[in-house]
């Protein structure tokens, strides 16, 4: 069977107006997201993330390398029968109520009145619309049209959902539901790609995660392997000094003392044996050594600026 | 279809919510308006009531014209006004709908459809047809309907002046849209496309513009663009000759050619063409 989503070896150049500057939005990417499964692309500004979602979704078209949903190349408009699409920043004509956007883009994906009929009132009952149903949307605050947007994205129920900042602008209560019904799709075999900056968000609903850097995956897996790679370890041990320490120090590891404990930082497991062996032979007693395990922001920001050390060594 | 018939829905409940329709049709409302109290001045009423006192036949300082014949002499006379003002009005309606749809976040809602990019963009042509094809219905036919009122003169040959005006609305139309394509501005869109009526109907002297032209080159490209732009003002000619139909003066007649109708509806044709190709290949 084929991948709900797929991209290899995706490029895209963008010429400068007039002809002569060349930037690389897109830079031999490759993705493939599963059935049932919730992924988060990351990525600073300018990384490619919104890019790569409309290569996929034939909203640009690619310079090179090649991009399939649910099996079709994206540029063919079947392939986006079963999808569903929640742009950032998108504008649902205001003059249309919630039900009749339901209408117009249910229709739009080929549903016939009847199915439509019976999925719009339970789709806005489910995004908590249902009381602004005949409500035209230029009267929604940002929110509200945020989960019409939701609303719409599902109106077809496509096996593959792509979302754009989906809880952009809604409340802590609003995401938490969104989160959920996220979790719920997943949970019934739709492929979800969520395109966020909110890393906290990202890290609570998404099972794997991709991180772009100028076009390219800088770094995937799941969530846990991610924040698992650690340098940074909790040290509680008994007859360290500040002579210990310093020998510490001089083997190239931090050390600090933070309320009772030691926040102890080495190289690579080496290291961290390395630095238990003098402990012990120091007279020390090792009572626990914990791993410190990264939040998904530290690896984040972590990427990045290794990204800008490498693009700065370079010129 | 389903997605077409829906992306044609959008346009008329956009059309009908904002003040562009509103205005097109309380535009056409004036003018039906002044055109039935210009018909219920006291000079046309005693005219009329004497024609039918005396006969079929009215006197026109000193020469007696048939009622018929006026009515067709005024319709197909007022047609050519009406040629103007519809395409206008119809333009003026409908040069949004490109740009419109090329708006950051509103064109991803309808790309990401399954509905490929020429059938989106000649849904809403057809559907700007439409609405341009209810005004006219509108117009021409409330208009219609008061002669008939009031002169009792049956003469469905001045409905035939709506088709005309369509036809070059479709035109007109076709190149907006390639405009609106290319620059996704409706100004831009408007003023091209009505820049493009007058330099057309400059072009109907093309014979006599390329006479005075001092080289040859020149001349050549006057013709050229007089046959590969659409022909407005024969088109307008072609409005009241159709609607004088046998009575039409002989000035007239050539401008029902099939070489007007068919450079215009190809220029229309390239027009979209071109639109649904760059549509199509257009980066979002």
């Amino acid at each position: 069977m084929a991948n709900p989503i797929e991209a290899q070896g995706l490029r895209k150049l963008y010429r400068s107006r007039l002809g002569g500057r060349t930037v690389a939005a897109l830079d031999g990417l490759d993705l493939r997201v599963e059935p049932g499964e919730v992924f988060g692309l990351l990525g600073p500004n300018g990384a490619g993330k919104t890019t790569t979602v409309k290569i996929l979704l034939g909203l640009t078209l690619p310079t090179s390398g090649s991009a399939r949903l649910l099996g079709l190349p994206a540029a063919d408009p079947a392939s986006r029968r079963r999808v569903g699409y929640l742009p950032e920043g998108h504008r649902f004509p205001g003059y249309l109520t919630a039900r009749q956007t339901l209408g117009i883009f249910g229709r739009m994906s080929g549903m016939d009145a009847t199915a439509l009929r019976a999925r719009t009132g339970a789709l806005l009952e489910r995004v908590r619309l249902e009381r602004w149903a005949d409500v035209r949307v230029r009267k929604f605050s940002k929110g509200m049209t945020q989960r019409l947007g939701l609303a719409a994205a599902l109106v077809h129920d496509p096996e593959v959902l792509l979302l754009d900042e989906p809880t952009d602008g809604v409340d802590p209560v609003g995401r938490r539901e969104i989160r959920d019904l996220l979790q719920e799709e997943a949970a019934r075999g739709k492929a979800i790609l969520v395109n966020s900056h909110l890393l906290s968000e990202i890290e609570l609903t998404c099972g794997r995660v991709a991180v772009l850097r100028q076009g390219r995956v800088a770094a995937e897996g799941s969530i846990e392997a991610l924040t698992a790679k650690t340098s940074r370890y909790r040290l509680v041990a008994t007859g360290v000094d500040e002579s210990l320490l310093a020998a510490f120090r001089e083997t190239g590891a931090t050390v600090e003392r933070v309320n009772g404990h030691f926040d102890l930082g080495a190289r690579d497991l080496d290291h961290l044996n390395a630095l238990v062996d003098r402990l012990r032979a120091s007279g020390g007693r090792l009572q626990e050594l914990t791993p410190v395990r990264s939040s998904l922001e530290d690896v984040f920001v972590g990427l990045v600026r290794e990204g800008a050390e490498k693009e700065g060594g370079r010129s | 279809m389903k997605a077409l018939a829906a992306s044609i829905e959008e346009v008329f409940r956009e059309a009908s919510a904002r003040w562009t329709l509103v205005a097109y049709f309380a535009l056409s409302s004036l003018f039906i308006l002044v055109f039935a109290a210009a018909v219920n001045l006291d000079i046309v009423d005693g005219a009329l009531a004497g024609a039918r006192l005396f006969g079929r036949s009215i006197d026109l300082g000193g020469r007696s014209v048939d009622v018929d014949q006026l009515v067709l002499g005024f319709e197909s006379g007022f047609s050519g006004f009406l040629y103007l003002v519809g395409t206008f009005l119809a333009l003026f309606a409908t040069a949004h709908l490109v740009p419109r749809l090329q708006e950051k976040g509103t064109i991803d809602l309808y790309l990401s459809r399954p509905v490929g990019r020429a059938p989106l963009l000649l849904s809403r042509y057809l559907a700007g047809l439409l609405l341009a094809a209810a005004n006219l219905v509108y117009l021409i036919g409330a208009m219609w309907l008061i002669v008939v009122w009031k002169t009792r003169v049956l003469h469905p040959r001045f409905l035939l002046s709506g088709v005309v005006i369509l036809f070059t609305f479709a035109a007109l139309l076709a190149f907006a849209f390639l405009v609106g394509v290319v620059t996704s501005s409706t100004g831009v869109s408007l003023m091209t496309t009505y820049a493009l009526f007058f330099f057309g109907a400059v072009l109907a002297a093309h014979d006599r513009i390329a006479a005075a032209v001092s080289t040859d080159a020149s001349a050549r490209s006057i013709q050229a663009l007089y046959w590969v732009l659409p022909k407005t003002a024969e088109l307008g000619q072609a409005t009241v000759a159709l609607v004088a139909g046998k009575a039409a003066p002989d000035r007239l007649a050539h401008f029902n050619a099939a070489g007007v109708y068919g450079s215009t509806a190809l220029f229309a044709l390239v027009s979209l063409a071109a639109a649904s190709w760059i549509f199509s290949r257009k980066d979002f």
